[in-house]
């Protein structure tokens, strides 16, 4: 029998108006996996995480997160999780102390444990050697450790991400890719969106693909691999690519989404 | 294209931009509600402009027919004062769009001065003065017809110098309030000018007991240091030539604009730094490994949990990094150091506030409220993107809201214990029930203005950048509001002083006012036991506003 899910919804909707943003999506991410989503742009990945950590209210459907109701207890279930958002919600005239510590306290530690936590997490990311420095001074590398240093300082059992190493070099992508590694190992779920699918076929073990507000597919990359040929013509190969390899994700996700490249068309006055 | 063809056409972009930012800004309800507000706020400059420019005419029609041209200083000098003093004083009304923004795109040097002009030239203060200047060129030309030219000519430069002063004092106040260091020496600076106002006090009555001579002298010179500044420079330029002393006449416009020129190579030095990208981070230098940063615990706030300390310490630590705020705190005192220079100066009894100087603490302690209208009614603000911070943490907004008028009391109470310490420096010391009734006249407002201020956080803010000053778009909604609200508290506070000292019982007042505070703190709390995290909270104004991106996106 499958263990109850860590995030699950069901026909999570969500319209703007006449828009249909997020329509019907059905997510089920058990405990302990790595899960990356995925779409294309304006597919809805952004207002369905910001539904999934209760920053944006659903049309209709429902979320449960480590089996609660989001609805009816959102702040007990903000108080178990993570989130590093688009934007990172950092503020910018704190230093990284003061601000983890901030951050600690907020999800309801002490005084002291935040500031010890707030000291490991900092030596942690290599962000240690600069205290006074203002994180609005920080590099956007430095604000992405920063970011996800607070949401993870109160060991939170689930870590929603968006977009967590868009513009991040990297030595930086290393030590947060080493620190959602061990989040992992010790049973944490991670729930991460982003565009560059190298870093999510290496790190996920569970991928979902949102298109035009819709899931259209949703599991292992193995799974997803056996659905791309289940979907194509019999004798055209078993998921792989036409060298006889494997489909990567980025070939997987190409045929799923359909995405064609308009190569043909012509910017004549581009140099 | 031309470079001037190019330059042009930027320019024009950005107008287009800021008319397109405003019409697709009426789409939604907040924008509508924002334009009535600034057509509401305009229609009050308008009248304040209406009647400046009525008094500047009929004066300086006056002046020059009845051949006292001498006494055009006596017009110059408000608007002059007007000009500068207002846009610190009342930023909230400042206007001017963060032209910083434009930089990432080419640029010229050039454009970005006359952008940063233009922009300042919209500013209220701005508007208001030129009108003023308007009145007394109809004025002194209705009065003589030939002076026109000559007027037209030395007043342009005058508006000219007081709109490069004005960018100018804003460009160098904020470079000095950027770093730790230079606001110290600027603490220091404001804190010696406060001590030597103390000597003003003896001063005037040592002037005002002994016979006229020593005034008189005084007031010469004072007459003479006022004719080598702008505004006696302006004046000097048209009445020398109404006497048709024309060399005279014109070395005086000459020297108004050496001055204009001399204040524009300041301000060149400031945005030529911008323009090339200056940062004034406080970023300490690189730090030895030895200096590696050990534990830092939080502050305790005995009585109050972990959240709501935790609000309140990050937002007095941004407060104490935000100089211009800080400024703009300290404004009540620098106010009763003016007032004690005029209308309550002792020397003169006649004058109607000079004859209730017990007042001086009330009036201080309502305007230390006052600017904190900054602060309490845009608290979202100053986060930034921080804001989704708090929509994600597991706290109810209430405690958020209430870590955050926490610190604003703590700034009232500062400053107004501040204010009394300088009423009794400066006046004489406010007696016990004056004291009294200010107290609980603020245990009224101060409830009313955190209820208000709260809604209009969340439902109407602007992001604001506390490291610059008067370079903020501020929400007329909130202006108005926040106005509206003053002048309320204002009235019932100056209804209740003045019954009270007509039955001479001021402990009158300090009834009046529990029983106001009676009904504004259990509003208070019900307000704040609405806000609760919402669970929208991607669609409001509040996150809209500070994180920067508006719904629908998908």
């Amino acid at each position: 029998m499958d263990p109850a899910p860590t995030i699950s919804t069901q026909g999570l909707t969500r319209r703007f108006g006449e828009l249909m943003a997020v329509d019907g999506v059905d997510l089920r991410v058990a405990p302990g996996q790595f899960f990356g989503f995925l779409g294309p742009n304006g597919a809805g990945k952004s207002t369905t995480i910001k539904m999934l950590t209760g920053l944006l209210a659903p049309s209709s459907g429902r979320i449960e997160i480590l089996g609660i109701d989001l609805n009816a207890h959102p702040v007990e279930v903000k108080r178990q999780i993570g989130v590093v958002p688009e934007g990172m919600a950092l503020f910018g005239r704190l230093t990284g102390a003061e601000f983890l510590s901030f951050a600690g306290r907020m999800y309801g530690l002490d005084r002291t444990t935040a500031a010890q936590r707030a000291a490991e997490l900092l030596d942690f990311m290599q962000l240690a050697d600069q205290p006074k420095k203002l994180v609005t001074d920080y590099s956007h590398g430095m604000q992405k450790k920063l970011a996800l240093a607070a949401a993870v300082i109160h060991g939170p059992k689930v870590l929603f991400l968006d977009e967590p190493f868009e513009g991040v070099d990297a030595i930086a992508a290393g030590t947060l890719k080493s620190m959602l590694q061990g989040m992992i190992a010790r049973g944490a779920t991670i729930f991460l969106t982003s565009h560059v699918l190298e870093i999510v076929e290496r790190l996920c073990s569970h991928v979902a693909i949102i298109h035009q507000g819709r899931l259209v597919a949703q599991g292992s990359l193995e799974e997803l691999r056996a659905g791309v040929e289940a979907q194509t013509p019999a004798g055209s190969g078993n998921g792989t690519s036409a060298s006889g390899e494997k489909l990567t994700l980025e070939q997987l996700f190409l045929r799923i989404v359909g995405g064609e490249r308009r190569t043909e068309q012509e910017l004549s006055w581009l140099g | 294209m031309t470079s001037a063809l190019h330059r042009r056409s930027q320019l024009s972009a950005i107008a287009e931009l800021r008319w397109r930012m405003f019409v697709n800004g009426l789409r939604s309800k907040r924008g509508k509600m924002e334009l009535l507000s600034r057509i509401i706020v305009t229609a009050a400059f308008a009248l304040g402009g209406l009647g400046s420019f009525t008094v500047a005419t009929g004066l300086s029609w006056f002046f020059v027919s009845q051949d006292k041209t001498e006494l055009l200083p006596l017009l110059l000098w408000p608007i002059f004062f007007f000009w500068q003093v207002f846009p610190v004083m009342a930023t909230a009304f400042t206007n001017n769009p963060d032209s910083g923004e434009l930089l990432r795109f080419p640029l010229t040097y050039r454009s970005y001065v006359l952008i940063r002009l233009a922009y300042g030239f919209f500013d209220p203060a701005s508007a208001l003065g030129s009108v003023g200047l308007l009145g007394i060129l109809l004025g002194v030309s209705f009065g003589r017809p030939s002076l026109f030219p000559w007027t037209l000519l030395v007043l342009s430069t005058f508006a000219l110098f007081n709109l490069v002063l004005m960018q100018t004092v804003f460009a160098w106040l904020e470079r000095w309030l950027a770093q730790r260091r230079t606001r110290e020496i600027m603490g220091v600076l404001f804190i010696l000018v406060m001590l030597s106002f103390q000597l003003i006090g003896p001063m005037m009555e040592r002037v005002g007991r002994k016979p006229h001579p020593e005034f008189s002298r005084a007031t010469q010179i004072v007459t003479q240091v006022q004719a080598v500044l702008p505004p006696g420079l302006a004046a000097d330029a048209i009445a020398q030539i109404s006497h048709a002393h024309i060399l005279v006449g014109f070395t005086s416009l000459l020297f108004l604009g050496a001055l204009a020129l001399a204040v524009g190579s300041l301000l060149h030095l400031r945005l030529r730094a911008q323009f090339r990208g200056e940062n004034l981070s406080e970023a300490a230098a690189r730090p030895s490994v030895a200096q590696v940063q050990g534990m830092q615990v939080g502050w305790n706030l005995p009585g109050f949990s972990q959240p709501v300390a935790a609000v309140f310490e990050k937002e007095v630590r941004y407060l104490a990094r935000s100089g211009p705020m800080l400024l703009t705190l300290v404004m009540p005192i620098f106010m009763l150091v003016i007032f004690r220079l005029g209308p309550m100066n002792p020397m003169r009894p006649s004058n109607a506030i000079g004859r209730t100087p017990d007042m001086a603490f009330p009036g201080a302690a309502a305007y230390a409220l006052l600017v904190l209208t900054n602060l309490v009614f845009n608290s979202f603000g100053g986060d930034a993107a921080g804001v989704q911070f708090f929509y994600a943490s597991p706290v109810h907004f209430r405690q958020i809201m209430l870590g955050k008028n926490l610190t604003h009391a703590s700034v009232l109470v500062a400053n107004t214990a501040l204010a009394w310490i300088a009423v009794s420096y400066l006046y004489a010391t406010p007696h016990l029930a004056v004291s009294i009734a200010t107290v609980a006249g603020l245990l009224f407002a101060a409830p009313l203005n955190f209820t208000a201020g709260n809604l209009l956080s969340i439902y109407s803010p602007r992001k604001r950048d506390f490291a610059t000053f008067g370079r903020q778009n501020v929400s007329q909604t909130t202006v108005l509001a926040s106005l509206g609200v003053q002048i309320v508290i204002v009235a019932l506070g100056a209804a209740a002083f003045a019954i009270a000292r007509l039955y001479r019982n001021l402990w009158i007042a300090t009834i009046f006012f529990l029983v106001l505070a009676a009904i504004s703190i259990p509003i208070y709390w019900s307000f704040s036991a609405a806000l609760t995290a919402s669970r929208s909270s991607a669609e409001t104004p509040c996150w809209r506003s500070c994180v920067g991106r508006s719904y629908p996106k998908v």
